[in-house]
């Protein structure tokens, strides 16, 4: 396994380099970059073309200004990168460091986000086939295929920046909204849970009526401003994360596993209450410690009650902790939502990645970067979920054709362990290949992406020192998008030999 | 239309006039029509039939798989029980439980990500037998049973670690995990060599006799019928046509259909003169020209990072012309290797390989080209063998074209020729591949080889993949055009029934290597290695009197070369016992 | 019967309906104790009652009766015919009595004139842009503009696609390595960058960033071409070709592309749709087409600010955009459908 990890690694590093040559290459030869100045009429024209042929090394060749860059990046080997200096003459290094958080943290947030709703779209219409449903999921999925990154960029910043802080000065919801809310809600998760006639009509029902009560007392008790969980919300969520996990896994009567689930919530309440100024004031290697804590907790609950099935038991308590523990975080969040409002009236700004100088508490400074990843995120999701979902849908389809599949039915076992169990881990092996060819395309995504949300990203790095036939800021932009592309590679790759036996071997 | 002689009470799988229909794009498709048919425990029924008779259809009813496009009418009961009303969770504790099956393909039938350990536990904690650990102590006992060696390892290992015996045999031991009252096997030795069939034959007829296990036997090769069924029901298109005792059925058929069917199969030793097929044996000239001279043949391939693979090593014989020489073995023997070689398809690495008189190893293309003008090829695939972009006409015509023989007018009269020669009409001239069914797409494949007047013919298991009636008709054809036109032939099969038919000369191959080389009645009547006579042994004739002396013959010779006898290692009583539910079963 | 497209299944009983007689040679020996009628054959009988269909004709079918296909292919239609014939194509004379590139006054704020309920055309159907120049006009040139990059590079792409995959994919050799390594560069440079660049360039005229496109874009279908050789040159009847002895050539052109038409035309399909989103999200950066010359990309980037003010600026060029790319995937699901119905939604 070792050796196969580092077979792959040599590999991507080697096409990591000769891609560096290649990009570099085509940028130099991308245009002029001095035209702008050449049409200049400014009496200081010579020495600014002066400066810039300095600043960028325009007199040697370009194989001898690769190397020089090639060189600066070898010293990262010792931290100490030179990505040199664009045609301005100002530090890449310093716009790197600031670009790369913002766009990795884009891009990341957004990939796992495609992947997990993607994926589950696709297996809910695979083993719905032909249904509403499914028909639904196969539209959205051209419809997100055939859209224009940047105009619907432009649509959500009006849609959801512009109007969303005017609605949110006096928030209110009038009793036609809500009434529209709780039947698509109720539509949606009828057709999400599926059934037959009169169990969809239930469902429907109960989550319409549920979803509209909801909304109707969020505006009563102007939640909108002042929003929270509670305990007992919390309590909830984790609850219901472990019936599911306790049911996906064993199934329903295995009480042991369940003991488990319940015990690890107990403990995390009382962790609420041990705990509860960290909580309410943390840092981040505070939250990191806490986390820590919780899942050795869980994993000794797991251990505690297992019995003969202690692996299982061990992962439905984890699953439940970090369930208690998101759950939590979004309490806190919630909780800081006025205060953060108080300070920021008009929360979501069409353009960059934060507010410059934002200074509250920790859970406010959390919302203010928070915020402003919503709407670049959703774009970015939409539009590679859609992908994932046909083909995952492929995927899944084929494999439930498969002998395999039959012989685990004829063993008695239930549909949902059919899917889980046998079938999903068999159509998720060709998927992990089109998750890394897939990250190339989002961060291509991510380009425009951020160009229009006006974030001072990767992708203004790109786009501004190719219209400058600048190729340092580009270099460094490939140098980033390029690593992280050949890690997500890397981990497509491990994930392929975890799924899939035959090629461990 | 069904013949129902024995009481049914005491059943452990019975159907009563089931009925399928399909709803199809195209309509409804009656698939089954009103079948009848029951087993008792320690029964072995075999289900016959060709390809579209039901059978499997009839079988699945019993599990409740069929696709959701099925209607089923009629009754089933499995140990007693009516399944058609049962609930969803109540027919899911029945599988596995009371009723269980063993698939075709052991190559798909387990999942490739799973180890065999979870793959048989999760049948024993869901049916609450046993679980954890215990599942896993049981599972280990379950494929010794099975006769599988150091089950504690094989355990952890994956299906593709297996070989295709194995993985049936794990299949099997799957199957009887939570000791059921019935096993429905769809044709469970068919994907599987002939030596490794007997072995998980012999395994089963053992579940029968100690677990007093009641098994359907779905097959459409009458030599396993006559090894295994005490009672046989045969069905066509969809209908139960006969049913009796084996030997009822086998020796006295009493339908029409039942009559050609077994007609239609060749039996080893039963010499010339079966089913039409005249191959005559005084026209061979022991001094003819070679056709092909092979000479300690080597023939490898190379693999990344491993050394080269040997499929073919140091292999040396000979074919006349006018001579139909039978190349036999198991997968893996290197049989098809060989033939590609003739085709010039793959180089070889050593040796030397002599076509028509020249030696082809390291020519040119243009001179390979002009010996391939004089060499015809059959495969054994006939849903690939036909470009299915090109009508039928075209296809046969392709060699002409290609080595320019003759003008349009020309090519179009050779092409109607062939296709009376195969006995196929006229009309299919301007047909696609897609509208005609598999027999005649290999009578077509026929025609294109035999379209230049090769002086060899290579026939790559060209019978494999057809039924038997169908298999019949294309031999029949083979044989007259043999006759007629008197080209040599290196007819390569794993079916010893069919060379023994048609071949003049056997070479039985084994890993590469020849292991018996001679005339026909030499080889087959009277083998001197070891291997040959195994797998003489182990090829089952359609008779059961006589199959059954061969089983012992064959159990005699398996003792005395030092091998066990396959069979589930536990007794009927020891084996129930474990059976004593120790936990509530899990609702799923 | 009106489906006789697939051959009878086995068992639905309209086998013996063949009028063909049972089929024997007279001059076979008669000495045969086996007998095959036919109503005992399992094997269907050639139904030489019913008309014959090739491949083709069969997916042509199926393509036909697929809705979705031929309402986007209508709606293709429809744009497509629009953009060349309102403001004219060349030497084809437009109906419509404005162009794009003169300003005039601006009426009514600049509002659109198209109303649907009742039905009306009006003189600024889609409105007019800040210097009062028909906006209706001014879409059509940039239909008409992405069109012919999409169809342009479409075409390019399917014949390099096609060449180097399936010299690669029969050939093997260097030209397989080539395009491997070519694949694994696409996992570092993302396409879109690569493109930027190439399109930076190409100085913003419309050919030149096709062919620059073009450059970019075939390695998808590549790929794809290359996979099926390589399954289809292992098929028996490929083999069977060979060992007669005929030319690769001959069986690249005559036995292997001709079954991988499908993959072609679906992919040559769907990369006109991502070629039509990649060509304006270009534009919109300032690395495609580039002014005076116009597409519809780049019309939204320009009129984007406009968006509080002048909405229409920006709805109905990318509404365009959308439809055109809606409708091209789904033609190409439906020729998917057509061509390999064993994934078809309607089995």
């Amino acid at each position: 396994m070792l050796r196969f990890i580092l077979r792959r690694l040599g590999i991507s590093a080697l096409i990591l380099v000769l891609g560096s040559v290649f990009l570099f290459f085509i940028t130099v030869f991308s245009g002029d970059p001095l035209e702008d100045l050449r049409e200049s009429r400014d009496r200081n024209r010579e020495q600014l073309m002066e400066a810039r042929i300095r600043n960028m090394n325009l007199n040697d060749p370009w194989y001898v200004r690769y190397w020089t860059w090639a060189v600066g990046v070898g010293k990262c080997i010792t931290l100490n990168c030179d990505l040199g200096t664009d045609s301005r003459g100002s530090d890449i290094n310093t716009a790197l460091v600031n670009a790369a958080g913002s766009t990795l943290r884009l891009v990341t947030l957004a990939t796992v986000l495609a992947i997990i709703i993607g994926i589950t779209m696709g297996i809910l219409a695979a083993i719905r086939q032909y249904s509403g449903f499914d028909y639904i999921v196969t539209f959205a999925a051209f419809l997100f295929f055939s859209l224009p990154v940047f105009w619907v960029a432009v649509l959500l910043k009006e849609y959801g920046a512009i109007r969303f802080n005017n609605w949110i000065a006096d928030p209110s919801v009038s009793l036609t909204a809500a009434i529209i809310i709780g039947l698509l809600f109720g539509l949606v998760l009828a057709s999400l849970l599926g059934g037959d006639l009169r169990r969809k009509l239930l469902t429907f029902a109960v989550a319409g009526l549920v979803a509209f009560g909801a909304i109707t007392y969020f505006d009563m008790v102007s939640w909108w401003r002042q929003p929270a969980l509670g305990l007992g919300l919390i309590i909830l969520v984790a609850l219901g994360a472990g019936v599911l996990l306790t049911y996906l896994t064993v199934g329903r009567t295995n009480r042991k596993i369940f003991y488990a689930a319940l015990t690890t919530i107990v403990a995390g309440v009382i962790g609420t209450f041990v705990f509860g100024g960290w909580i309410t004031e943390p840092t981040y290697p505070l939250l990191l410690l806490m986390f820590a804590i919780s899942i050795v907790s869980a994993i000794v609950i797991g251990w505690f009650w297992g019995g003969w099935d202690k692996r299982i038991a061990i992962w439905v308590s984890i699953g439940t902790a970090v369930a208690f523990g998101l759950a939590t975080i979004l309490d806190q969040l919630l909780r800081n939502w006025g205060p953060f409002l108080e300070r920021k009236p008009r929360p979501i700004s069409t353009i960059g990645s934060g507010s410059p100088n934002f200074e509250g508490p920790f859970w406010t400074g959390v919302w203010d970067w928070g915020v402003q990843l919503i709407l670049p995120t959703v774009v970015l999701t939409v539009i590679s979920l859609a992908s994932y979902s046909r083909y995952t849908r492929a995927s899944m389809l084929e494999t439930i054709r498969q002998d395999y599949v039959r012989t685990a039915r004829s063993k008695g076992l239930s549909e949902r362990v059919v899917i889980t169990k046998h079938a999903l881990r068999n159509a998720l092996i060709p998927i992990t290949t089109i998750v890394a060819f897939d990250f190339a395309g989002l961060i291509g995504g991510a380009v425009v992406t951020e160009t229009v949300f006006g974030w001072k990203g990767m992708g203004a790095l790109f786009q501004e020192g190719l219209t400058r036939v600048d190729p340092g800021p580009v270099m460094a932009f490939y140098l980033v998008t390029g690593t992280a592309a050949v890690l997500m590679n890397m981990i497509a790759d491990i994930a392929y030999a975890f799924l899939d036996p035959r090629i461990r071997t | 239309m069904t013949v129902t002689t024995d009481k049914t009470s005491g059943a452990v799988l019975d159907f009563s006039d089931v009925d399928v229909r399909f709803t199809t794009e195209f309509g409804s498709v009656h698939a089954v029509k009103g079948v009848s048919l029951h087993v008792n425990p320690g029964e072995v029924v075999a289900l016959v039939g060709e390809s579209g008779s039901g059978k499997s259809v009839t079988s699945m009813t019993a599990m409740r798989l069929l696709p959701s496009n099925a209607r089923v009418g009629g009754e089933i009961t499995v140990n007693g029980r009516g399944i058609r009303t049962l609930s969803e969770g109540a027919m899911r504790r029945l599988r596995g439980n009371d009723i269980a099956m063993v698939f075709q393909e052991p190559m798909t039938a387990l999942n490739p990500v799973l180890t065999i350990g979870t793959q048989l536990t999760e049948a024993l904690e869901l049916h609450g037998i046993a679980s954890g650990k215990r599942a896993v102590d049981r599972a280990i006992e379950l494929l010794d049973m099975v006769g599988i060696p150091e089950p504690a390892r094989r355990i952890k290992q994956y299906p593709h670690e297996l070989s295709g015996g194995q993985r049936q045999r794990v299949v099997i031991a799957i199957a009887i995990s939570c000791d059921p009252k019935v096993i429905i096997a769809d044709e469970p030795t068919t994907a599987l060599d002939v030596t490794v069939q007997a072995d998980i034959l012999d395994l089963l007829r053992s579940l029968k006799e100690k677990l007093n296990t009641g098994i359907l036997l779905i097959t459409h090769n009458m030599g396993v019928v006559a090894d295994m069924a005490d009672r046989v029901a045969v069905m066509f298109k969809g209908d139960l046509v006969e049913t009796g005792t084996a030997d009822e059925v086998l020796l006295n058929p009493q339908h029409e259909y039942t009559k050609m069917l077994l007609s239609s199969v060749p039996r080893l030793g039963a010499g010339r003169a079966q089913m039409g097929v005249n191959i005559s044996e005084d026209t061979i000239d022991r001094d003819a020209e070679l056709a092909i001279d092979l000479e300690n043949l080597v023939i490898e391939y190379h693999r990344l990072g491993k050394p080269p693979f040997r499929a073919v090593d140091d292999v040396s014989f000979q074919v006349r012309q006018g001579e139909i020489v039978g190349l036999v073995g198991e997968s893996g023997s290197g049989k098809s290797t060989i033939g590609r070689c003739a085709l010039g398809l793959i180089p070889a690495a050593g040796g030397s390989f002599r076509l028509l008189g020249q030696d082809i190893t390291g020519m040119k293309r243009r001179q390979l080209k002009a010996i391939r003008r004089r060499i015809g090829v059959i495969f054994q695939d006939p849903a690939a063998s036909l470009n299915p972009r090109l009508p039928i006409g075209e296809c046969i015509s392709e060699p002409m074209v290609v080595h320019k023989v003759g003008n349009r007018k020309e090519q179009e009269q050779k092409v109607y020729e062939l296709l009376d020669a195969v006995e196929l009409p006229r009309e299919v001239y301007n047909r696609y591949p897609h509208e005609v069914s598999g027999g005649q797409r290999q009578r077509i494949s026929i025609a294109r080889a035999l379209t230049l007047d090769p002086e060899l013919l290579v026939a790559d298991e060209p019978t494999s993949a057809l039924d038997v009636s169908v298999q019949a008709k294309v031999l029949n054809i083979f044989s007259d055009l043999q006759a007629r036109y008197k080209f040599a032939c290196l007819f390569i099969s794993h079916d010893l029934a069919v060379i023994d038919l048609l071949a003049h000369q056997v070479v039985v191959l084994q890993n590469g290597k020849v292991v018996e080389a001679g005339p026909r009645e030499q080889v087959l009547a009277n083998p001197q290695e070891e291997y040959t006579q195994r797998l003489l042994a182990a090829a089952p004739v359609p008779h059961p009197g006589e199959q059954r002396e061969r089983r012992e013959q064959r159990h005699a010779l398996l003792r005395e070369l030092g091998d066990e006898v396959s069979e589930i290692r536990a007794s009927g009583g020891e084996f129930h016992r474990t059976f004593v539910q120790t936990e509530e079963p899990k609702d799923l | 019967m009106s489906d006789n497209d697939k051959p009878e299944l086995p068992g639905s009983g309209r086998e013996h309906l063949s009028p063909i007689p049972e089929q024997h040679d007279p001059g076979a020996p008669q000495h045969r104790e086996f007998v095959t009628t036919d109503e005992l054959s399992v094997e269907k009988q050639i139904d030489l009652s019913q008309k014959s269909y090739s491949q083709g004709e069969l997916i042509r079918r199926r393509f036909f009766r697929h809705k979705g296909a031929m309402i986007s292919l209508a709606f293709l239609l429809f744009i497509t015919i629009m953009a060349i014939t309102s403001i004219g194509w060349g030497p084809i004379p437009g109906w419509w009595p404005k162009n794009y590139w003169e300003a005039s006054f601006v009426e009514n704020g600049g509002r659109p004139s198209l109303g649907f309920f009742p039905p009306a055309w009006g003189e600024q159907p889609f409105g007019q842009e800040d210097a009062g120049k028909d906006y209706f006009a001014l879409t059509m040139r940039g239909t008409q503009r992405s069109l012919t990059i999409a169809f342009t590079v479409g075409i390019l792409t399917t014949i390099l696609g096609t060449a180097i995959g399936a010299i690669a994919g029969y050939f093997r050799g260097w030209v397989e390595s080539v395009l491997m390594r070519v694949t694994d560069l696409f996992i570092v440079i993302p396409l879109l960058v690569l493109a930027a660049v190439l399109g930076q360039r190409s100085g913003g005229g419309i050919w030149p960033l096709a062919i620059m496109l073009s450059l970019v874009s075939w390695t998808g279908l590549a790929r794809l071409v290359r996979g099926e050789v390589l399954s289809l040159r292992e098929r028996e009847f490929v083999t069977a070709a060979e060992a007669v002895g005929t030319s690769p050539w001959r069986i690249i052109f005559k036995h292997i592309l001709p079954n991988t038409m499908g993959t072609i035309i679906v992919s040559a399909t769907l990369t006109i749709a991502s070629v039509i989103l990649l060509e304006s999200a270009l534009s919109f950066l300032g690395f495609g087409v580039r002014p005076p010359d116009t597409s519809l990309g780049l019309l939204i980037s320009t009129y984007q600010n406009s968006f509080t003010v002048r909405p229409w600026l920006f709805w109905w060029p990318g509404l365009i955009i959308l439809g055109i790319a809606l409708s091209v995937n789904f033609l190409g699901d439906g020729l998917r459908d057509a061509f390999d119905p064993r994934q078809s939604r309607s089995e």
